[in-house]
């Protein structure tokens, strides 16, 4: 008998055996049985390994199981017992495998050398970033992300503030949430949400404000659809500027200019004043009134009174609301009509619409705020829930701290106090720690982007896991300048850790090979303050490794010189780690990173920090036990609980019994939160005679952010190639535009050229075009603009100024 | 690849047979066999070509009464994913 008839039998078997399984899962799903992952376990024959891994991509936070066969990723499942997801993916889910396979892969350092670039050794790469911060600490920057673990984070965040003493050190994440913290902070007295993903399973109403959850959270709107595909009442509010497939999903679409969403808040809460429907119990009970204080701005402001609230609103009748948002005042009143009903449960959902906004903080701060006016708050169903883009947004940037101006857990280098806590969980000898904040985002890159002789004080930035080229606004200011050989910046050095060829990569001077996902350790937080690990599944191609070990190498290189900031209070490394044995580890050399698990050593250490804001996390190993678990996470009767509602009884563990709400951080120290009052504002650029258009960029569903990791992917980058203008048909036929022609578009900042979609996915409105900003060869955000919050620090990506023109071939 | 999905669908037509055939319709989609569902149908893709998930997906969406489509399962055969998006040292995009 002949080999081959057996080896395809045996092909076909495995085969029917894939496809076996892969159905029984989706009918498991379907009916609503519940099974046990990983669903080929029971088959040796498949050879698959199946671990437990959160996805790679959005702040949704969706567990998958990884199959692993020879050395690589070769199947995805949705994980059946993770609460977040039950067993279901997106459509990303189909490559978030294949993202690590991309042909171009980073496998080896990088340096410049004139226009090209030469492979170097990772020791050479150490010693010349080390080189860099010896030569000028003060001068160094970090510049990190929502997709840094939290380990990896912690790390970079010690390294900075610990040992240089530096706070330089920032995330992408300013450019996506920022507004969203402050807006916590401000309202709460600290960070995100009370609510949860639950709150879905539970409302009576849901309202997007500026939300596109159909292709951004798909799994959570397909949560919600599923509710009312099974007959459940839920009523879908979507407040936008432009149709998205949210809309179409949608009972109501209240279609708003930009900034409209601040006179809408606060139509709403005139009328549940006027209409005497706010929930005046809760109000008496656990809130107080704030108005920003013109004469001295800070994001507490000042306390007002209840009476003072009210007149504050009266302008704000639903018809002059009408006329600074456009939404119809019967539409006002309907909301208001909502949020007075108490029998109905409401919950709101918001992301960048909010967030990337000049008024964000004010935004953010609003919609709590009628929450708490009308008692739609703390308990199931009634919830403001703001969601992240990324994987570790909350994890690592929240939680970590990894902003500017901020430490682990929530405490910030400008309190004396703080800094003492956090000197002692490190170690470091009393002062160590910066009291002055360091450059936010857009600071940071304008300072390197400003020669040194005119008062660019920031010489060298590493990035990590983050694609500033491509996703800073104004990037003709921001970061463009650093290609540019007349800008006077050849003393400046940029770093690049990736895992492929970005447009940031384009301008570095030294290219790092990084390992991404499941080819390293890793634990992430998502948008519901779960916390999420997983373990290395395959190895990194090439000499890729992990960000966490190239600063801890980094760290090390600087400690073998002497530098006595990578040192602690007793003399040892920053980063020691130790065996069972009381060895030192040396983890700072590759070949030995990996013979401890150095996400643990970290993360129990992090973990000390999470108890001054009641941000509780459980021991490393109830993470590798569970598919995540949300903070605050406390031991009881010997288990570690989660909180499903934060600052409710019965649920969160630290609020006190009889209490029933209880907000313990409150700013006023009173256990309230505070309601807001903010006056509508104009947007920071509006459309004129010159340029009589609003620009408003966002995402797709086919791509991840900025495409570097979609892109590779040949299935997605057919399905979405290009960005594309977005164009009302009135505006394109007055421009004499049909689908797929060629326009020139300009701001006051930059221009591109690029086709225009008519009736496309999404339909905004006359008057405004949507661009998204995925796409490394059309970089939309030459144009934005880089106008910030007050006191975020955030740009906003929604409103710029443009015209368009035709280009003829 | 292989990939199985849960088609969601409305509210006013679960249950209804009509969604399930032109599902059925879809070239290289199979329902499952001998079992019924309500408001969600498990469906298989069997391709040689990866485009088709997308263009299965995209078409599952277009059916009317089809509200949403989730995946399940994906097993990735050995395609290769030769995107070169930004070649080293290549300015791009200006
Ligand atoms: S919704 Fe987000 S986390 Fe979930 S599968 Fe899709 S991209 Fe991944």
């Amino acid at each position: 008998m002949s080999r081959k008839p057996d080896t395809q039998d045996g092909v076909v078997q495995r085969r029917e055996f894939i496809k076996a399984s892969a159905m029984a899962a989706a009918a498991a799903i379907a009916g609503g049985a519940s099974f046990a992952l990983p669903i080929l376990a029971d088959e040796p024959a498949t050879g698959v390994d199946w671990q437990k891994a959160p996805c790679r991509f959005c702040g949704t936070g969706c567990h998958v199981q990884v199959g692993v066969q020879q050395g690589k990723v070769v199947a995805i499942a949705g994980d059946r017992n993770a609460d977040v997801n039950k067993g279901l993916l997106c459509v990303k889910g189909y490559h978030v495998g294949a993202a690590l396979y991309g042909k171009d892969r980073l496998t080896k350092p990088l340096l410049r050398d004139g226009d090209s670039y030469r492979e170097i050794s990772w020791q050479e790469a150490i010693r010349i970033i080390a080189d860099r911060i010896q030569a000028a600490p003060e001068r160094f920057a970090f510049y990190g992300s929502g997709q840094w673990t939290i380990p990896e984070g912690y790390a970079a965040q010690k390294f900075m503030k610990g040992g240089l003493s530096n706070n330089h050190i920032d995330p992408n994440a300013r450019l996506c949430m920022a507004s969203a913290v402050t807006g916590f902070l401000a309202t709460y007295g600290v960070d995100e949400p009370a609510g949860c993903y639950d709150d879905l399973d539970a409302c009576d109403v849901l309202i997007m404000w500026g939300n596109n959850p159909a292709e951004m959270h798909p799994v959570l709107f397909s949560r919600v659809i599923d509710r009312r595909s099974r007959g459940e009442k839920v009523t879908l509010i979507d407040i936008g500027t432009r149709r998205t497939r949210t809309t179409e999903a949608c009972q109501h679409y209240l279609e708003m200019k930009g900034h409209g969403d601040l006179a809408i808040a606060n139509g709403i809460a005139h009328l549940l004043i006027k209409n005497g429907t706010y929930d005046q119990k809760f109000v008496d009970s656990f809130c107080s009134f704030k108005a920003p204080d013109d004469a001295n701005p800070n994001l507490h402001g000042k306390v007002i009174s209840f009476a003072e609230y009210k007149t504050l609103l009266e302008t704000y009748t639903p018809e002059h609301v009408e006329q600074l948002s456009g939404v119809p005042a019967s539409q006002i009143r309907m909301l208001a009509d909502l949020f007075g009903n108490r029998k109905l449960r409401i919950t709101s959902l918001w992301c960048m619409g909010m967030n990337q906004h000049t008024r964000g903080t004010a935004i953010n701060t609003m919609v709590h705020g009628i929450h708490l006016l009308s008692g739609h708050f703390g308990t199931p169903g009634n919830a403001p829930t703001s969601l992240t883009g990324q994987p570790s947004a909350c994890g690592t940037v929240r939680e970590v701290g990894t902003l500017s101006h901020a430490l682990p857990g929530g405490l910030v280098v400008t309190d004396a106090e703080n800094r003492t806590k956090a000197e002692e969980i490190w170690q470091v000898p009393p002062g160590r720690i910066n009291s002055v904040p360091g450059h936010h985002t857009v600071k940071m890159w304008e300072s390197f982007c400003t020669p040194t002789s005119e008062g660019g004080d920031i010489g060298t930035i590493w990035v990590q896991v983050t694609n500033p080229g491509q996703t800073l606004p104004n990037l003709n200011k921001l970061f463009n300048p650093k290609g540019d050989s007349k800008a006077g910046l050849e003393d400046k050095f940029l770093i690049v850790s990736d895992v492929y060829p970005t447009a940031t990569t384009r301008l570095a001077d030294l290219i790092l090979p990084s390992a991404m996902w499941v080819e390293k350790n890793g634990m992430v937080g998502n948008s519901e303050r779960r916390t999420q690990q997983w373990f290395k599944m395959v190895n990194p191609p090439g000499e890729a490794r992990d960000d966490c070990w190239q600063t801890i190498a980094v760290a090390h290189e600087l400690l073998t010189r002497g530098v006595e900031g990578m040192k602690d209070r007793n003399g040892q490394f920053l980063f020691e780690v130790k065996d069972a044995d009381g060895g030192v580890v040396p983890i700072w050399e590759w070949e030995h990173y990996y013979d401890t698990n150095v996400d643990k050593h970290l993360f129990e250490e992090y973990r000390k920090f999470t108890r001054f804001k009641h941000k509780d996390l459980a021991p490393y190993g109830e993470y590798v036990k569970a598919r995540g678990l949300r903070w605050p996470v406390v031991e009881h009767n010997g288990e570690w609980k989660e909180t499903q509602f934060r600052f409710s009884e019965g649920s969160d563990p630290y609020v006190a019994a009889g209490k029933e709400i209880q907000f313990y951080h409150s700013s006023t120290h009173d256990d309230r939160a505070q309601i807001w009052f903010h006056p509508w504002i104009a947007p920071a650029e509006v459309p004129d005679a010159e340029f009589p258009l609003m620009l408003c960029t966002g995402r797709v569903l086919e791509h991840w952010h900025s495409g570097s990791m979609t892109r590779r992917i040949p299935e997605l980058s057919r399905a979405m190639p290009r960005a594309y203008a977005e164009l009302h048909p009135d505006d394109a036929s007055s421009y004499g535009l049909k689908n797929g022609d060629r326009i020139r578009m300009e701001s006051r900042r930059g221009s591109l050229e690029i086709s225009v979609w008519i009736d496309g996915r999404g339909k905004p409105p006359k008057g405004t075009v949507f661009v998204p900003f995925f796409d490394e060869t059309l970089l939309i955000n030459d144009l934005t603009l880089d106008a910030v919050d007050p006191f975020s620090k955030q740009p906003d990506y929604k409103k710029a100024a443009v015209r368009i023109s035709k280009v003829h071939a | 690849m292989i990939a199985s999905l849960v088609v969601t669908l409305d509210c006013a037509v679960a249950g209804s047979s009509g969604v399930a055939k032109q599902i059925a319709q879809i070239p290289g989609v199979q329902l499952c066999e001998g079992e019924s569902f309500s408001h969600r149908i498990p469906i298989l893709i069997d391709s040689t070509d990866p485009d088709s998930l997308e263009e299965t997906t995209r078409r599952l969406q277009s059916i009317v009464g089809v509200a949403f489509v989730d995946v399940v399962f994906v097993h990735f055969e050995d395609e290769p994913c030769d995107n070169v998006v930004a070649p080293i040292g290549k300015t791009t995009g200006q």
